[in-house]
């Protein structure tokens, strides 16, 4: 088992080395980086003179030691180009909290839900009631998720508003709330600016992933155990929830897995719509306002945790199946 | 390879399966109004131009009095007064010509036998009562209030004769804002029939233009809402179809030759595989559309997106391109690997043809089923990224597509107007609807153990 978490980890090494390789490449030569910082027509000499401040007239392979080196003890103090004043690393630490706050719940509740929709379907196989969830999740797919966020925001949050005079969601915002981190935060404000955004997540969320769920509870259902099972006179329900869920579990598990980072940035759209300060409201903003420093900092941590959770699930599906370990 | 893939039995399961027929259908009259707008049957200028007062419905909603009342405001008091002038002199004014058509909404103008001067005295007559509508109007909004103050005042006086009172004072406003309400409602009619009089809706074939040109509504700053759903099914054709031929073709040709050859091929395409789906795919599209938008070569292509629309794409296309070949290369190289082991492949290693010979001729055609799958599937990936990125402000920019229609029309969605999102929704939804059908139909007849 450590032999095969090492392998991984040893693989995954030279595979960030080179996502940073390309990012400050890809930043640094395949577009100008300090055309923001300068006026319409600027001389060399302002030119060289921006650069030799923001440190990029250094040769390329010093810009890279020395910013993995600062990735990787993360250590991210320069400061930001749009955001006067703040340090990358405080960008990073403020953003961190309201991502979370949305992406935890809602993978926890679309993971949940969407489970015991398989289930159901696949208990169902065939009959009215799979053949409708089927075409509901076929159908929920092909709506842009914008669309959902529009139409969630107006009938959660602005037409209440206007037709009840009461306010159960925020418009847009976000206050802080987990108790422990800020004075005079409380759960309300939970309620308040990060609910509807994680239901629009899940119900979103839940399209996909009872199609997944399902196709791997029907593949489960063709399998030899389960015809043992009935031969054996097991009930359908046993079947179902005893058996065959447990033998689910394996690829139900490496698809939470390996939806976790998508959650990280699969709320850019929400956080920027519902203007919530997390990791992807920041990277858009920085990336709109030419913020260099935040950009490449942004993706390189993105980047590390992606390949984090990825060594995770392979453990992860190591462990829960043996067979992996020998390939 | 095409006639194959058509005889193949697969092919007869896919068309055995009738909702997957009527959706590949439904993708050709989408493709077909796509070549028509490529074709010029919709030009940009049309969807740019103002047809309607802001934000006017479609069909099927009718809107009520006071709404009708701000479009006849609209039309009369901001387009006809700014184009035409001020009624008294508009008959000796050596350029009506010239307002004449810049009066015209599109299709819908002063018609041509009209004299200057009965265009003056319609206009004049039309312009005085709308002013009589606006005082009654007025008139009837001060009334209202008056009469919610009293029954204000009912609510909390105590003393019952003053209730009394107040209440006779009820009945006689009451009956006043009658009167009004059909003063109202009469001048309403007059209105309209006057701004019909003097710009009628056409008939013949402009007419039907014009109808298509407002039937769905216009959006915010007037523009008609079926011209530019319409167009924007060719800007999803035009991103759906590079991206999927880009990026179907990269994935084949590096999934084949790093299945066929191994050894350091396979770990080269593997290594940037693995590195390019390490980074989050949207985070990946928004550096990747900023890295080309920004670069130092052609930057100026895309600094003015209202003149170059379709340069402002490249960006796009790139960062799908470079994207979405990923899951079609892992999926290719697969199947290589498990064609290459193959009998016939062995055969034709033992009779002598070349291993380049054998990639092109027995091994790649056998793949044809996975790009026709990831073909479709990127299609629909490519279409809905595009509306994320452009409400990111990263995507299309100086012309209409669903993003950028979805993405402003949330605005029109607080104020309680749907029909700009609605309309794009519906037909994106018609098309990534019938992708997800075919795609799933295809991947039965042709991958039946693919989860």
């Amino acid at each position: 088992m450590w032999a095969f978490i090492v392998r991984r980890i040893l693989y995954n090494i030279p595979v960030y080395l080179s996502i940073i390789l390309l990012l400050m490449a890809g930043l640094r030569y395949a577009r100008d980086p300090v055309r923001s910082q300068l006026s319409k027509n600027p001389t060399q000499a302002e030119r060289d003179a921006v650069k030799q401040k923001m440190g990029l007239d250094q040769p390329f392979v010093v810009q890279y030691v020395k910013f993995l080196g600062k990735t990787l003890t993360l250590d991210f103090s320069e400061e930001s180009w749009s955001q006067k004043g703040r340090s990358v690393g405080d960008v990073i630490k403020k953003a961190i909290p309201p991502s979370l706050s949305i992406t935890v719940p809602t993978l926890m509740a679309s993971a949940s839900i969407s489970i015991v929709i398989a289930l159901i379907s696949a208990y169902f196989r065939g009959r009215t009631v799979d053949r409708t969830l089927v075409v509901l999740a076929v159908l929920g797919m092909s709506i842009s998720f914008l669309v959902y966020i529009i139409f969630g925001q107006f009938f959660g949050a602005f037409w209440p508003n206007q037709v009840t005079q009461t306010t159960p969601f925020a418009i847009t915002g976000y206050e802080p709330w987990m108790p422990l981190l800020t004075e005079g935060a409380s759960l309300r404000n939970w309620v308040e600016f990060c609910m509807l955004p994680v239901i629009i997540g899940v119900v979103v969320a839940i399209g996909y992933d009872t199609r997944f769920y399902r196709a791997v509870m029907v593949e489960e259902t063709t399998k030899d155990y389960i015809v043992t099972a009935m031969a054996k006179g097991a009930s359908k329900p046993k079947i179902i929830f005893v058996h065959m869920l447990k033998n689910a579990m394996i690829p139900i598990i490496t698809r939470i897995m390996a939806t976790l980072p998508f959650l990280i940035t699969g709320s850019i759209l929400l956080e920027m719509y519902f203007k919530i300060p997390g990791m992807g409201f920041e990277l858009i903003t920085a990336i709109n306002a030419d913020d260099f420093p935040v950009i490449q900092a942004f993706v390189a941590v993105f980047a590390g945790l992606f390949i984090l959770s990825i060594i995770l699930t392979d453990v992860l599906y190591a462990l829960v199946d043996p067979r992996v370990r020998l390939s | 390879m095409i006639g194959r893939i058509m005889r193949s039995r697969g092919m007869k399961k896919f068309t055995r399966n009738r909702l997957a027929v009527v959706a590949s259908f439904v993708i050709g009259i989408y493709m077909l109004i796509a070549l028509a707008v490529a074709f010029g049957a919709i030009s940009l200028e049309e969807c740019r131009e103002r047809v309607l007062p802001g934000r006017a419905y479609g069909f099927l909603q009718e809107p009520n009095q006071e709404e009708r009342f701000n479009e006849l405001n609209w039309y009369i008091s901001q387009h006809l007064e700014s184009t035409l002038g001020s009624p008294s002199g508009f008959a000796s004014d050596p350029d009506s010509a010239s307002r004449r058509e810049r009066a015209a909404l599109a299709e819908r103008g002063i018609p041509e036998d009209l004299s200057d001067s009965q265009v003056q005295e319609i206009w004049a007559a039309l312009s005085a009562s709308f002013a009589e509508l606006d005082d009654a109007w007025l008139d009837r909004e001060d009334l209202r209030y008056e009469i919610a103050d009293i029954n204000l005042m009912i609510s909390e006086s105590e003393d019952a004769d003053e209730q009394a009172d107040l209440a006779d004072e009820l009945e006689d406003l009451a009956a006043e804002g009658e009167t009004y309400d059909r003063e109202v409602n009469a001048l309403v009619e007059q209105v309209e029939a006057g701004l019909l009089e003097l710009m009628p809706i056409p008939t013949g074939f402009a007419g039907l233009k014009y109808g298509f040109r407002t039937f769905l509504g216009s959006d915010e700053s007037g523009r008609s809402v079926a011209m530019r759903a319409f167009y924007s099914i060719k800007i999803a054709f035009q991103v759906g179809l590079v991206a999927a031929l880009m990026s179907v073709s990269i994935g084949t040709i590096l999934g084949g030759l790093a299945g066929f050859f191994g050894s350091w091929v396979d770990h080269a395409v593997m290594w940037l595989v693995s590195v390019l789906s390490s980074v989050p795919y949207l985070v990946l599209l928004a550096v990747l559309v900023y890295v080309v938008r920004g670069n130092a070569l052609f930057s100026e292509w895309f600094d003015n997106p209202q003149e170059r629309p379709g340069l402002a794409l490249v960006p796009v296309y790139a960062a799908f391109g470079l994207t979405f070949w990923i899951g079609t290369c892992r999926v290719v190289r697969g199947e290589v690997m498990k064609i290459k082991e193959l009998e016939y492949v062995q055969a034709a290693t033992a009779i002598g043809f070349g291993r380049i010979r054998i990639l092109l001729k027995h091994v790649i055609p056998n793949t044809t089923h996975i790009m026709f799958i990831n073909f479709s599937l990127i299609f629909i990936g490519a279409i809905k990224s595009e509306v994320i990125l452009s409400f990111l402000g990263l995507g299309v920019q100086g012309q209409p597509s669903w993003g950028v229609m979805i993405s402003l029309g949330r605005e029109d969605v607080q104020n309680f107007f749907f029909w700009t999102v609605l309309s794009a929704t519906a037909l994106m939804f018609g098309l990534v609807l019938a992708f997800n059908i075919v795609s799933d139909a295809l991947q039965d007849a042709f991958d039946p153990k693919h989860v």
